[in-house]
């Protein structure tokens, strides 16, 4: 029984530990979203970038603060140029054509390593011990340790970012109405480059702590379907919500890996959280903490 | 420019005004045609990035040796991105193209052709991939696996286990951890049938895709399962995460197998490199290692070029997997032109050809097994070796051997007859 | 079509909604058929005919996603679900019960549409992105589902083989042959969408994407219209993943995953949505484009790279420029190669008297 308890709590844990580094992810997502109401389909292909850009950096010479300051820049920089090239002209259409333009951009992003740096993997060694940190009864690696509080830097910057600095309040203007926000003299398109920057930044670090995780290869990618139910269950434009819908999806992989996959044979990890997430959109379409939209004619 | 530039500037306006852009215009008499299925991009490409070059370059030393019996071979290679129809159009454009074999890279791809192959009669290869039932050379006569199918590779890690647990299964644990798609579950018949009659207890936990994170699975391995062992049959990123967690939950490495797509450099590196992984065994097919005169000559035959080295160089696992594909693919080309008494062979010729493979180019060396394919045995008598990680590098832990080789035939067998 | 029109006046409803509004318009219709059906399959080499092959199958999945996507305005990331529905339903009705494919393809269609339905129903409560995400779900949960139901799969390999279709005992197995079959059906697919959207349904559709609440004041059943373009979008569906089963004599969800959902998805937004043409400009631009790029790439790459790098260089290639084209015809076509066909038609129409 002990055990049992034992290991409910390891699995616990390590769930949320997990889910706050898919936070980190999704972070980037809802502050998109959040101002410009666009759907970055190509958030993985964002943190894979990065970790190439670190990695590289490093395998280069550079010392970690170097490599982190360039792919932090490199990240800025690239987000600023595809607002401006890609996202611009697309302000005002249909949804799905952002979504398209961002899933072209993930194809463009996949195949540009293997003809540049080439596509084999590569590390990004960050300076922290191999040996796993011990809570309790339970351990994690050191990195995921690493991960977790990054994360809640990250979200709690942002979050005092919109609650209380004068760009977070005009961003958040621009977010609930952009032609109110215009009236009251926003540079709405300012503010627009300033949410992909800022989404930029946060992939920089997604790519340095997943990249340290997983190793760096266009398959660093597939981090960015985690996203997915995270932001449904916690609202598309909520950074709280990114945060419990992570803790919430993290924990729930980790329960139905250990207690419902014994039962039907495997496999269940990456299926629950969708389920999860139909059954929430089938009661709150707007997610736990995403802003209902009214419709007017 | 000079003269010759000008003159391929001039066939490739040509070659791309007709919209043909083939070298089929410069065929010669004394051509073997290969199509060669790759998967540079796409979910597998750290695969398809190393062992297409390898095969390149392998047949590329070939040629430079003076060729197969006097014939010279051009590969023909299309990159599908792991997608199925883009398959088709390849295997259409091999043939159009004179081919008279494929060399088959994906599952799915080549479930889809394996009607075509039977129908245009071209024996297709198939190492690593496809239905381990294709063994069978009287069911699958187009179909090679040519290396260890996941059955014998499940054969061979069962045989690991038991050699190192003392030689005597009989209440031991057993995990097997695999990829929850039909690559990862096809071996568990067979380790179901050894755990009965060897006596363990088996527990198979699913990993689903992408696998990038699993540490509730290997809690329930580690911490409610206990095994002896576990053999991991995982693909993609997830062997390296699974070696990091296996290490970090304090499982021995020593005691976990991981099987052919489990066990690159790749995945060492992306697990926190050799020294993390030390004592991690990998099921492999071909020899690891740049150690084999093979390899010497064709990197010498790039340096004797002023080319360097790329990077494909850096995966010796699987590059040594190309260039053993390409040679049995030379042998049985061989083959096929010596029983024609030097005329060219067809795809029918080459199954033949295929059919006797007994030896291959000796520069091979080690890197081969002692693959000896037969009308009946289209894998070659499913030969695997296991190589561990110790001191920094991948070392030779045994040689050669069958693992449990009668009950992997016994399920092609009863697989064939449904 | 390469003609001009004058004295085009309409004057019943019955000759605006005519399928050939012109009878020059019946005869450029027949011409093209006859091209597809007489002269293309006796002239081309077989090789080009697979691509003619896997052009029309994908023409079919085109024209259901556009009817869902373009013309009702419901955003769908899982088509290839429906796919893998249809292509398993038939599969499974050939080899158990040995039934023809003229009655397992209808039946693969009606099994995908009833599970689109199902599907289509959280698009009543969401609609824009969190309805995109919902059908990616759902792409998921049904890969799972038969990835894990062997009475469905067929077994541990999740692939069940299939008989070549037959036609009065004629087995069709080469190119040519498969050729005539996947013609018919996207043809068959064609006159049927170019119905649909004149007719009450369709109409209903375009209502319902230009606005919906407004559709319901003037009476539109949003509920009911919904759910029937998610039928009829998985029914197309279906049929495409049974034409495929057919074409690939194997049925395997493998075949079916979310990158073909997108494939299709760049099909219908490249071609231009709500338009029958685009769609079938968008899968012959999908589909003909990698080859294209990489004959490209094979004739001119030795100026750039390595000769030896070629198939490296043509393969990442390849995903840049299909990338690029995606992002630039959403910035600057967004209506799509269908709409750049207009502009081009319209130039020459008043060719050459602009003004």
């Amino acid at each position: 029984m002990l055990e049992e308890l034992d290991f409910l709590f390891s699995l616990t844990v390590s769930g949320l530990s997990i889910g706050m580094m898919y936070s980190l992810i999704a972070l980037g997502f809802v502050l998109v979203y959040k101002a410009t109401d666009a759907i970055n389909f190509a958030q993985g292909e964002f943190v894979m970038l990065a970790g190439f850009i670190t990695a590289t950096s490093l395998a280069a010479g550079a010392p970690l603060w170097l490599a982190i300051l360039i792919v932090i820049a490199i990240m800025i920089g690239f987000s600023f140029a595809l607002e401006r090239v890609v996202l611009r002209p697309l302000l005002g259409r249909p949804v799905v054509a952002v979504i398209m333009a961002t899933i072209g951009l993930a194809a463009i992003l996949r195949g540009l390593p293997p003809i540049t740096i080439g596509a084999q993997t590569q590390t990004i060694p960050l300076p922290i011990s191999d040996e796993p940190v011990q809570i309790l009864t339970t351990s994690l690696p050191a990195v995921q340790v690493l991960g977790l509080v990054v994360s809640a830097l990250c979200l709690a910057a942002f979050t005092w970012f919109f609650m209380k600095s004068r760009m977070g309040v005009a961003m958040r203007a621009v977010a609930d109405n952009q032609q109110v926000a215009m009236a009251m003299g926003i540079n709405v398109e300012r503010y627009f480059a300033i949410a992909w920057a800022m989404a930029g930044i946060v992939a920089a670090l997604g790519g340095i702590i997943w990249g340290s995780m997983l190793g760096v290869d266009t398959q660093l990618a597939l981090v960015g379907l985690k996203v997915f139910p995270v932001v449904i269950l916690g609202g598309l434009d909520s950074i709280i919500g990114a945060v419990v819908g992570g803790l919430i999806i993290g924990v729930v992989e980790s329960v139905a890996a250990g207690y419902l996959d014994p039962l039907v044979g495997g496999g269940t990890k990456d299926f629950a959280p969708y389920v999860i997430m139909i059954i929430a959109l089938m009661f709150k379409p707007y997610g736990l903490f995403g802003k209902r939209k009214i419709e007017r004619i | 420019m000079t003269h010759t530039r000008r003159h391929r500037l001039a066939f490739g306006l040509a070659a791309g005004a007709l919209g043909l852009a083939s070298t089929a215009a410069l065929a010669q008499e004394k051509e073997i045609v290969i199509g060669a299925q790759c998967d540079r991009t796409g979910p597998t490409q750290i695969v398809g990035t190393v062992i297409c070059p390898a095969y390149h370059h392998y047949m590329a030393l070939v040629n430079k040796r003076g060729g197969v019996e006097g014939y010279k071979i051009r590969v023909v290679e299309i990159d599908h991105e792991y997608k199925v129809p883009p398959a088709i159009e390849a295997h259409e454009r091999f043939k159009k193209e004179g081919a008279i074999m494929t060399s088959a890279f994906g599952t799915p791809q080549l479930l889809a052709l394996l009607k075509k192959f039977e129908e245009d009669k071209m024996p297709v290869t198939s190492p690593g991939i496809g239905s381990s039932a294709a063994a069978d050379g009287k069911k699958f006569p187009w179909v090679f696996p040519i290396a260890a199918t996941y059955w014998s590779q499940a054969g061979g890690a069962v045989q690991f286990a038991k050699d190192r647990l003392g030689g005597n299964l009989k209440g031991k644990k057993i995990a097997y951890m695999f990829f929850d798609n039909p690559a990862g579950r096809e071996p568990i018949p067979v380790i179901e049938d050894l755990a009965k009659s060897e006596g363990f207890q088996l527990r198979t936990f699913g990993v689903p895709s992408p696998g990038i994170e699993m540490a509730a699975q290997v809690l329930d391995v580690t911490s409610r399962f206990k095994p002896d062992f576990v053999i991991a049959h995982l693909f993609g990123r997830a062997p390296a995460v699974a070696i990091k967690e296996l290490k970090g939950k304090g499982f021995p490495l020593s005691r976990v197998v991981g099987l052919v797509w489990a066990g690159a450099e790749a995945d060492i590196i992306a697990a926190g490199g050799f020294g993390a992984a030390e004592g991690y065994n990998t099921i492999q097919y071909a020899g690891v290692g740049d150690n084999y005169k093979v390899i010497k000559e064709i990197k010498d035959l790039l340096k004797s070029e002023g080319k360097s080295l790329g990077k494909e160089f850096e995966s010796t696992v699987t590059f040594n997997r190309g260039v053993y594909q390409g040679a049995v693919h030379v042998a049985a080309i061989a083959n096929a032109i010596k029983a024609k008494n030097g005329g060219k062979p067809n795809g029918e010729d080459l199954r033949k050809g295929f059919e006797s493979v007994a030896a291959l180019d000796p520069t091979l060396d080690g890197l081969a097994p002692p693959l000896k394919l037969s009308a009946e045995d289209h894998e070659g008598g499913g030969w695997v070796q296991v190589w561990s990680v110790k001191g920094g590098k991948f070392v030779k832990t045994t040689d050669w051997f069958q693992g449990f080789r009668a009950a992997v035939q016994k399920h092609v067998a009863e697989e064939n007859k449904k | 079509m390469f003609y001009r029109e004058a004295g085009n006046f309409k004057t019943t409803y019955a000759d605006d909604m005519a399928l050939f509004p012109l009878p020059i318009t019946r005869w450029s219709a027949v011409v093209l058929l006859v091209l597809a059906v007489a002269v293309i399959p006796l002239v081309l080499h077989e090789y080009y005919l697979s691509i003619f092959n896997l052009i029309f199958i994908a023409t079919v999945g085109a024209l259901g996603l556009n009817i869902l996507v373009g013309y009702t305005g419901q955003i769908s990331i899982g088509h290839a679900a429906f796919m893998s529905v249809g292509a398993y339903t038939a599969a499974n009705l050939a080899v158990k019960l040995g039934l023809p494919f003229w009655i397992t393809l209808p039946a693969g269609g009606l099994m995908a549409a009833f599970i689109g339905a199902i599907v289509g129903i959280p698009s009543l409560r969401i609609k824009g992105t969190y309805l995109a995400i919902a059908t990616l779900a759902s792409q998921l949960i049904i890969e799972w589902i038969i990835n894990h139901t062997p009475a469905i799969s067929g077994g541990a390999a999740a692939a069940i083989e299939v008989a070549r279709p037959t036609i009065f005992g004629y087995e069709l197995k080469s190119q040519r042959d498969l050729y005539f079959f996947t013609l018919f059906f996207a043809v068959l697919a064609i006159v049927a969408t170019l119905n649909l959207v004149r007719s009450r349904i369709g109409r209903a559709f375009v209502a319902i994407r230009d606005q919906d609440i407004a559709a319901e004041i003037i009476g539109i059943n949003i509920f009911r219209y919904k759910l029937i373009a998610f039928a009829i979008s998985s029914f197309y569906a279906g049929v495409c993943g049974v034409l495929y089963t057919y074409y690939f004599g194997i049925a395997t969800y493998e075949a079916f995953q979310i990158v073909v959902s997108i494939d299709y998805l760049a099909m219908v937004i490249i071609g231009g949505l709500g338009s029958v043409l685009g769609s079938v400009l968008g899968a012959i631009f999908v589909t003909a484009l990698p080859v294209v790029i990489r004959l490209v790439v094979e004739a001119f790459g030795g100026y750039i790279w390595d000769p030896a790098m070629l198939s490296a260089v043509s393969a990442s290639m390849r995903l840049v420029i299909f990338g690029a084209l995606i992002i630039f015809f959403l910035v600057v076509e967004p209506e799509g190669l269908a709409r750049l066909w207009r502009n081009l038609r319209n130039y020459f129409r008043v060719w050459p008297f602009s003004y």
